[in-house]
């Protein structure tokens, strides 16, 4: 047997000679599995889409590098440490280079390990889960456009990025499904790998949905306000409240009345002694007043041991008595909570939602207790109101767009320690769905969520994730496998994400686009019909 | 008589290797146990090594072999004599060589033996270290035939052929090489010259790195072969590299200007998996090896074969069982 040196790799039903773009040939393991051997200088990354093709079936299989390790010819203990060895003695006497590895690229290699995502008939018109294994030895090659092409039909009516493979952008844009925001999303990153340019850019999609979806976003920073008003749809399709005094904002009222013991209950840590309290003093007010309208009676009360023994027959402890008053009062002087219910924005919210708009809350400058009081309320308005249409106006409720509620720190309210009963988010998770209502859970730390809730969100966006706990409890709930993405997971760049829903097949890898660029890149609104006279528009209708 | 213990044999030993290495070592007398054909020198004296620019052509040649089937009395054995060739520091051919299958015992060694050429007897006893060695200088002659003057011709072992090969045919090849401008040389990992008993190349290395320093690149003459034997050879000691872990022996033909070729050789020792031994030389290691995979699958063919020509399982199961192996099991 003569041969050069390079020793070719076997052809044949493997698909022919190596070369010709090949990145490596597959050598194992399983169905799910996928090991190649590449060459010591194939520049292979974690997460890069990559497909066997298979000459003897003539199937593509689409696999993701999830580990990228070294390989050597020589099979003796310690061969490579010996070699590091060597030439790290000659760095160390400054003669680098006095050895050399000779022919490394033929004694040393790289072997990656993948995921087996799927395969493409050889038709190409349909895409299949791995159940079978490719022909040993064939040939590993960067995908083609037409590799793709599956995916389009599932990428729904959402655009947020571009599809990822390693740290290369594809030219093909992804998205989520507008309806699929009633099944919940999730949004898991540690600071700065790019939460909020999702959201925005989200948002962005649903300002160009047409009015199909709705989106209440509670912004508690401030970050979104200035952002989403440069969009070129924003002037008809978001609306933005706010607890402040702010250019081009209307004004952020919560009524009293309409506001619960719930809502105090979500929004508010109590005790057990403090919650029989609330529904005492809710049963003393409770025939004159709606809703929390008694907290302003409550909170001018000057003589709590008087009120304490006459009004409430000294059924609740002072000092208790003394801690719900001071909360009361802290809440009737909210400069966003309002005694009078007519200047609230309940209804004003619930009918930009209908409309299909974006409503942005900036509740920068209250406190976090306050913020998730508005949210409450705001959320279990739209909660009913959808719930209502769903059972009693069914047309109407089918006429109804989308609508979910973007969280920032969503563990504050979707801890497993918090009371369930009470808690609107934690109803919205589990019975949103049905009626169009989901949630957008922002969140840097999904270890702290309810793992029963997490398990309702059908789409997770996961951008880098440093703590392992954090990745677990992902991988546990998300509806694609991502058990072996957790180094992909740690090393993703800002901006770069994992996306895993039901309508793709597997988690799908994509580079977020800039809000920015969004903005640029958008088209302005089609300009308004021209009112017909009245006298035209008559006949016109 | 007492049966030796291994506290006296470890005492025995230990005076054997302190004898080379103590004071006053270096005049011990220097020989080979496995080569009585070496005038040595009788002081071997180190001497510094330079290296020098590397051949534009360098071969190497090494053989493997493996037992196929064993029946004791009567063996199949299959050898291969392999090459790679160098141009600059780039390998441009790597052949891993015909594979050849023998069958010795039972008298059929006579037929092996009337099969080789190299002026091998018909009559002598026939043995894998021949069939090997046979295959290796049948190859290094036609390196030698094919290298471009100026090149440099590697083998794996001694410059002595097995005994049983008569030295003038390695009077040839060299004779040959000399002719065309191509140094042939030969490299033993693991040689058994010794000096007052123990192991010759351990002590050299010690000694140098006190006299020269660790990092020593070093060469000394151990011997020559007599005149009697009709090939000439020199056989000397050299660490070719600075890094190297060991010095080997290394034979030469007698003409060579030894400084000069272990300065070339010392070029190519660099590898920083193996730094001391020439790199072409670990490929043709490489490429001569019979793995135990390459052994199976010539078993596989060889009972193929024997299924064909009517010999019953049971006598092929009972012809070559490993039954050391199998009393192991039970």
């Amino acid at each position: 047997m003569t041969g050069g040196p390079a020793g070719g790799a076997a052809g044949g039903a493997a698909g022919g000679a190596a070369g010709g773009g090949a990145r490596g040939r597959l050598f194992g393991k399983n169905v799910l599995e996928a090991m190649f051997r590449a060459s010591p200088e194939e520049d292979l990354f974690l997460g890069e889409l990559l497909v066997g093709v298979d000459a003897a079936t003539g199937r593509r299989y689409l696999f993701r590098v999830v580990d990228v390790t070294y390989g050597s010819e020589h099979r003796e203990p310690g061969w490579a440490e010996r070699v590091a060895g060597t030439l790290l003695a000659d760095d160390g006497r400054g003669e680098t280079g006095a050895h050399r590895l000779h022919e490394q690229s033929r004694r040393t290699y790289r072997v990656a390990s993948c995921r087996c995502l799927g395969y493409l008939t050889p038709d190409g018109s349909a895409f299949r889960k791995p159940k079978s294994l490719p022909t040993q030895f064939s040939r590993v090659v960067s995908p083609e456009a037409a590799d793709f092409e599956f995916l389009r039909t599932r990428m729904g009516d959402l655009p947020f990025g571009l599809l990822r493979s390693g740290e290369t952008t594809v030219d093909f844009e992804v998205g989520i499904p507008g309806a699929s925001l009633a099944t919940h999303v999730g949004v898991f990153a540690t600071t700065g790998m790019g939460k909020s340019n999702l959201v925005k850019t989200l948002a962005a999609g649903v300002l160009r949905a047409g009015g199909r979806y709705g989106l209440l976003i509670v912004d508690p920073h401030g970050e979104y306000r200035t952002e989403l008003a440069r969009h070129p749809w924003a002037a008809a399709r978001l609306r933005t409240y706010a607890a402040r005094s702010l250019p081009n904002t209307s004004a952020l009222k919560v009524g009293l009345g309409e506001l619960t013991v719930d809502d105090l209950r979500t929004a508010y840590e109590w005790s057990r002694p403090q919650e029989e309290a609330l529904f005492e003093l809710e049963r003393f007010y409770g025939r004159d007043s709606a809703g929390l309208g008694w907290l302003l009676d409550f909170s001018h009360v000057e003589d709590l041991p008087g009120f304490r023994d006459v009004d409430l027959h000294g059924r609740v402890a002072l000092n208790t008595l003394q801690v719900v008053h001071r909360r009361a009062a802290r809440i009737v002087g909210l400069p966003c909570v309002a005694a009078d219910a007519t200047v609230s924005v309940g209804a004003a919210v619930l009918r930009d939602l209908r409309e299909g708009k974006v409503v942005l809350l900036d509740v920068s400058g209250l406190g976090s207790t306050e913020e998730v009081l508005v949210a409450s309320f705001l959320t279990r308005r739209v909660l009913d109101e959808w719930s209502g249409a769903y059972l009693d106006e069914p047309d109407r409720h089918e006429q109804m767009p989308v609508v979910a509620v973007v969280l920032e720190e969503a563990q504050r309210v979707l801890a497993a320690s918090k009371d369930r009963e009470s808690n609107v988010f934690a109803r919205v998770a589990r019975e949103g769905r049905k009626f169009k209502v989901g949630l957008c859970a922002v969140t840097q730390q999904p270890k702290l969520l309810d793992g029963e809730l997490l398990s309702q969100f059908n789409t997770f966006f996961v951008l880098g994730l440093a703590d392992e706990k954090d990745r677990n409890i992902l991988r546990s709930s998300s509806k694609q496998d991502i058990s072996a993405l957790g180094p992909e997971i740690q090393t993703l760049m800002p901006g770069e994400c994992l996306v895993a829903n039901l309508e793709a097949p597997f988690a799908v890898p994509a580079r977020v686009h800039l809000y920015a660029d969004v903005v640029r890149s958008c088209p302005p609104p089609p300009a308004p019909r021209p009112v017909a006279p009245p006298n035209v528009a008559a006949f016109v209708d | 008589m007492a049966s030796p213990s291994l506290l006296a044999t470890a005492e025995r030993l230990a005076v054997l290797l302190s004898a080379g290495a103590g004071a006053g070592g270096g005049r011990a007398p220097v020989a080979d146990p496995e080569g009585g054909d070496l005038e040595f020198e009788p002081v071997v004296e180190l001497r510094p090594l330079a290296r020098r620019a590397a051949p534009a052509e360098v071969w190497a040649v090494d053989g493997g072999q493996a037992l196929v089937a064993d029946a004791r009395c009567v063996q199949v054995l299959v050898t291969r004599a392999a090459r790679a060739r160098f141009l600059g520091r780039d390998c441009v051919l790597e052949d891993d060589g015909e594979l050849r299958a023998w069958l010795v015992g039972g008298g059929q060694e006579r037929v092996a033996a009337l099969s080789l050429g190299l002026g091998v007897g018909p009559d002598v006893a026939v043995d894998v270290n021949l069939l090997r060695d046979h295959g290796e200088w049948e190859l290094l002659a036609r390196c030698v035939a094919e290298a471009a003057p100026g090149a440099l011709v590697l083998r794996d072992g001694a410059l002595r052929p097995d005994w049983r090969i008569p030295a003038g045919e390695a009077a040839a090849v060299l004779a040959g090489a000399a002719e065309r401008g191509v140094t042939v040389a030969a490299v033993t990992k693991h040689s058994s010259l010794a000096r007052g008993g123990a192991p010759l190349l351990g002590q050299l290395e010690i000694e140098a790195a006190g006299a020269l320093g660790a990092r020593s690149m070093w060469w000394a003459p151990v011997a020559r072969t007599r005149a009697s034997l009709g090939v000439d050879v020199q056989v000397v000691a050299a660490r070719l590299d600075p890094d190297a872990r060991f010095a080997f022996r290394v034979d030469l033909p007698a003409g060579a200007g030894a400084e000069a070729v272990l300065g070339a050789l010392s070029a190519l020792s660099d590898d920083a998996a193996f730094p001391g031994y020439p790199y072409p030389l670990s490929v043709a290691d490489r490429l001569a090896g019979c793995p135990s995979w390459l052994r199976h699958d010539v078993r596989m063919d060889l009972d193929d074969r024997l299924d064909l020509a009517g010999v019953p399982l049971e006598v092929r199961e009972r012809a070559f069982a490993d039954r050391h192996q199998l009393m192991e099991r039970a």
